[in-house]
């Protein structure tokens, strides 16, 4: 019997899968009255080669474009691609997916998917946080905007109230909760002029999600990946190799979500996934390195209080901790230094906002199709899931 | 020359001013003094500035600003709220409003050096000014409302804080609803009439949040004035939905509610859509529109940034509800949420009617259609379920089988939402269903409960029994069809032909059970001896009394449930067996064999055959329904 546990990722999937399916093609005719097994191994193998390409081309890409809003939609591009072909297979083959044991296989994919929806969901809440963060940053731009009015202190005090507002706003939500435990109103300020503005009062709660405070992404996530496992010898010749590509898709589909949770804010977040990553499958090789590339990325001393590891909001808490800084180390009269400097920075940010004004909505929206496809894909096929007649 | 003179003249009434004055206030009383005198003198000429490279162009600008500085500084320094007094509140605006105009006129000037140094300060004290505003702004939002909650009138049962709303909030006090905070929050409104508008805060308090945000836009710190309003106002709306009991759920946690937990969310979900849509959000839009009032865009903002956190939180719990199963029972709950998001989308878009909120305008539609998809798959749903019901035991007497009952009050229950139904199943853009009116999808179900009942009536190895199985099934489905909505639906075609159907079962049922019977008397009629022996006539009586107590005895447990099939049934059945008999009986009597007394050949007269048959087909000790 052969085992599915290859020595390393390099003998491919589909020498072993091939030989498993020739050995089933010389048993007696495929059940499969309305698709022939060579169309069915060829669509396999395409969906596999699919997935490979796809998500190799997202893993080689620069340390400056992984995670960044770009590559955010492309993947989530790759996954409604994949999602697409996925389900034409579902299609061209469901006499056999309504047959134990893919039956259950594919009702566990579509669980899968249903989780996912919340996740979706959760993404969309941390698109409109980091909006908020922009627009935050905005009112930094407008207060540093030399070219509407003479650089003064009244300027400089009310950056720097923008960027505390931006700071509080960007922690994580357990640590802002105690801060706002305790509200006083306070008028009038004793202190220098150059103060602080102490009053967290003055900072009203940040967005608040649209779970309930128990839901945590992590939680979900890792049910998502529970039981995710390749399928066994004898699952996959009992399913004409079908066992594959849904496992494919269902690791698909946590990878996606999981690169969403780490880039996105959401509430409690969490990457450690305990997920067998498929070594033994070739399509396999990209997902490793991705998953090392952004783990990497998450345990680097910045990123590790982040809450999230897009690299937009890297570029924004590094924009508003050297403003801040700059700000801080004003002094009266201004440097021709200072003022260059200050207009870098300022330049910087504005294209930091631009970049954020053009990717969100685009990003939302995306998220949105994912959200839709899963779901009506997941509905389609509960459908003939069930409507199929079961023997009485 | 009479410009140079003036300009000589005001030259020194400054010079004047400044000289005498031993400090700015008294330099200031005497040019109040010198323009009240002469029109010439007025304030705007003296403060004017005069010529370039003029050291003393900026003294005007200095005097000015020295002057606001005083003002702003001393409100800006004050512990109490500002605005708790309107002619503080009155006098710091006009200062603000002053040193607006006084950057906005010597911004051109900046280039000169002394000018941009006061300009600096100016900027200084307007931040100053701004933050302050900024400060009282958000209290005005804060308090606003707490205020308001005491002054309120009150309507008759209602009291400060009295929660009207039917929410299971059983540990508020009776008084303010605190929430642990310093606010409360006013949210007691009767929500039986719909049409009342909802003041959210009172008029005196938008007033000054007007005039605040004015300032602020005009300042340049209209993105800050748009966030504090939009964060307050959230706050309140969503702690205004989560008392209306609803709760916030996950996809999955309500996949995997149970169903009557689920109705109850349902059921608070419509309320607080409704109360939502046609009360709050359309108070939060006059609220912005009144407080952001000649800034459309800062209203449009602030109003998508209030509402849309509970918006989609409405939406979201609606989308679950498409997607949650399709089984046959949540019909009528999947209708109501359909039937209400309906309902509420002209208020939706009228509310969200502008830029911003295209994106929640085209998801609520979405959300809409996919209630729509998942109706019709409830309906799908129901065809498989009767598709797979098995044929498995009988239904004793050939009586009514439970999946007619089932599907025929359901359809009918169904079916009291006509309207909405059809409008469902012509919104279908589906192209697997060819033709997806209401009275197709009705016509097919019918079509596969038929089928099943056919498949179902072979169990009874009698062919007889089978007959009456489908009379009874037909017959209860024809009248709940001619009983409700599904008639008009299916047609009067369909009726007839149903109708006929019935007519056919029935003499399908006679041939089957008693021609049997029957054949032995007239057997014979065809005889090859045309009169026939005593003997013959005697043997034949007794095959025909055979099968008949046979035939009785076996039908005694079969049940027609509808009074009139059962009459009819046992009318054409009588008047079939008596006419043969009574034909039978005459021929028997008048053998020549037979006898003077005939009669005591015979064990059943004409009379007690049609008795017996007339006990058939009841239910066995008292009629009963159905």
């Amino acid at each position: 019997m052969p085992s599915t546990e290859n020595q390393g990722s390099s003998s491919p999937f589909m020498s072993f899968g091939r030989s498993i399916l020739s050995i089933r093609r010389e048993q007696v005719h495929s059940m499969e009255a309305n698709h022939d097994p060579n169309t069915q191994e060829s669509e396999i193998e395409l969906f596999l080669q699919l997935i490979s390409k796809r998500f190799h081309d997202l893993s080689v890409v620069s340390a400056d474009e992984l995670l960044s809003l770009a590559w955010m939609r492309k993947l989530l591009d790759a996954f409604i691609c994949c999602h697409e072909e996925f389900r034409v297979i579902l299609l061209n083959n469901k006499v056999q997916v309504c047959k134990p044991p893919l039956e259950r296989l594919v009702a566990e994919f579509f669980d899968r998917c249903l989780k996912a929806l919340d996740i979706c969901n959760a993404t969309r809440d941390g698109i409109e946080k980091i909006r908020q963060w922009e627009k935050q940053l905005e009112i930094v731009l407008s207060a540093m905007d030399s070219r509407q009015r003479t650089m003064g202190e009244g300027q400089f005090r009310r950056a720097r109230k923008a960027l505390m507002d931006l700071a509080i706003a960007m922690l994580d939500e357990k640590e802002t909760g105690s801060i706002f435990s305790h509200r006083n109103r306070s008028f009038g300020r004793h202190q220098s002029s150059k103060d602080q503005r102490h009053h967290l009062p003055g900072h009203s709660r940040s967005l608040s999600w649209s779970v309930s405070r128990s839901w945590s992404a992590a939680k979900q996530l890792q049910s998502i990946a529970n039981n995710l496992v390749p399928p066994r010898g004898n699952d996959i010749s009992a399913t004409n190799g079908l066992a594959v590509p849904v496992f494919a898709m269902s690791y698909v589909l946590m990878f996606v979500l999981w690169a969403l949770v780490a880039a996105i804010p959401c509430q409690d977040r969490g990457l450690q996934i305990h997920c067998s990553v498929p070594r033994h499958f070739s399509w396999g090789a990209p997902f490793i390195l991705l998953q090392e590339r952004i783990m990497e990325e998450s345990k680097k001393r910045e990123r590790r209080n982040s809450s999230g590891l897009l690299k937009e909001i890297n570029q924004m808490e590094r924009c508003a901790s050297h403003m801040t800084d700059l700000v801080d180390s004003i002094h009266f009269p201004l440097t021709d230094e200072l003022k260059t400097e200050a207009g870098q920075q300022v330049q910087e940010v504005t294209l930091l906002c631009e970049a954020l004004k053009n990717g969100l909505d685009p990003l939302e929206r995306q998220v949105r199709e994912v959200f839709r496809k899963i779901m009506n894909g997941r509905t389609e096929g509960l459908e003939f899931l069930g409507s199929v007649n079961k023997p009485e | 020359m009479a410009e140079h003179g003036e300009e000589k003249l005001l030259a020194v009434a400054r010079h004047i001013a400044k000289t005498l004055g031993h400090n700015d206030s008294t330099a200031d009383d005497i040019l109040q003094i010198f323009s009240n005198f002469d029109g010439r003198f007025s304030r705007d000429k003296l403060s004017e500035k005069m010529g370039d490279g003029d050291p003393r162009s900026c003294a005007a600008l200095e005097h000015t600003l020295k002057s606001l500085d005083r003002q702003i500084s001393q409100y800006v320094a004050a512990d109490q709220p500002i605005w708790a007094d309107s002619v503080d509140a009155g006098a710091f605006l006009d200062a603000v409003d002053e040193l607006i105009a006084t950057l906005r006129e010597w911004h051109p000037m900046t280039g000169e050096k002394s000018v941009a140094a006061c300009l600096d300060r100016a900027e200084d004290l307007l931040q100053q000014a701004m933050f302050r505003v900024e400060d009282e702004f958000r209290s005005l939002m804060e308090r606003g409302g707490e205020s308001f909650e005491l002054s309120r009138p009150f309507g008759p049962g209602e009291s400060a804080g009295n929660y009207q709303f039917d929410s299971e909030d059983e540990d508020e006090e009776g008084g303010m609803i605190g929430c642990g905070d310093d606010h409360q929050i006013p949210i007691a409104h009767p929500i039986s009439d719909y049409d009342i508008l909802i003041d959210a805060l009172p008029s005196v308090t938008i007033n000054d949040l007007h005039e605040i945000a004015k300032r602020m836009v005009a300042a340049g710190f209209g993105k800050e004035c748009s966030h504090v309003y939009s964060s307050c106002r959230r706050e309140f709306l969503e702690e205004s939905v989560s008392r209306l009991g609803l709760q916030k759920l996950s996809i999955e946690e309500i996949q995997k509610m149970a169903w009557c937990d689920l109705e109850d969310q349902i059921e608070r979900w419509t309320k607080a859509a409704t109360v939502a849509l046609r009360i709050l959000f359309p108070s939060e839009r006059r609220l912005c529109d009144r407080v952001f009032f000649g800034f459309p865009s800062a209203a449009n903002l602030s109003f998508m940034e209030v509402c849309r956190g509970s918006t989609i939180q409405l939406l979201n719990f609606a989308d679950a509800v498409a997607i949650g199963s399709r089984s046959p029972e949540r019909l009528f709950k999947v209708l109501d949420v359909f039937e209400t998001l309906r309902d509420l989308m002209p208020e939706f878009e009228a509310v969200f009617s502008d830029q911003y909120c295209l994106l929640l305008r085209n998801e609520a539609i979405t959300i809409w259609r996919r209630l729509g998809e998942a109706i019709r798959g409830i309906f799908m749903e129901l065809e498989n379920l009767i598709r797979r019901d098995p044929a498995k035991s009988e239904v004793p007497g050939g009586g009514l089988h439970p999946i007619t009952r089932y599907v025929m009050n359901y359809l009918r229950a169904a079916c009291r939402s006509r309207q909405t139904l059809e409008q469902v199943f012509n919104e279908s853009i589906d192209d697997r269903t060819s033709s997806s009116s209401l009275s197709v999808q009705m016509a097919w179900i019918m079509e596969l409960l038929e089928s099943n009942l056919e498949v179902k009536s072979r169990i009874y190895r009698d062919p007889a029994l089978c007959s009456v199985f489908m009379m009874n099934n037909g017959k209860y489905i024809v009248q709940k069809v001619k009983d409700s909505e599904l008639g008009l639906l299916l047609g009067d075609d369909w009726i007839r032909k149903h109708t006929a159907k019935i007519r056919q079962y029935q003499v399908n049922y006679q041939r089957s059970s008693w021609n049997k019977v029957l054949a032995v008397l007239k057997a014979d009629n065809t005889s090859l001896a045309p009169n026939p022996s005593l003997n013959t006539m005697r043997e034949r009586l007794k095959l025909f009394n055979l099968h008949f107590d046979e035939t009785c005895r076996a039908q005694s447990t079969w049940f027609i449930f509808d009074e009139q099939l059962r009459e009819e049934l046992r009318i054409s059945v009588v008047e079939n067996l008596s006419q043969v008999y009574r034909n039978f009986l005459g021929r028997l009597q008048s053998v020549p064999e037979a006898g003077k007394h005939p009669e005591k050949l015979i064990k059943y007269s004409v009379e007690e055959i049609g008795a017996r048959v007339n006990g058939l087909f009841q239910r066995g000790g008292g009629g009963g329904g159905k």
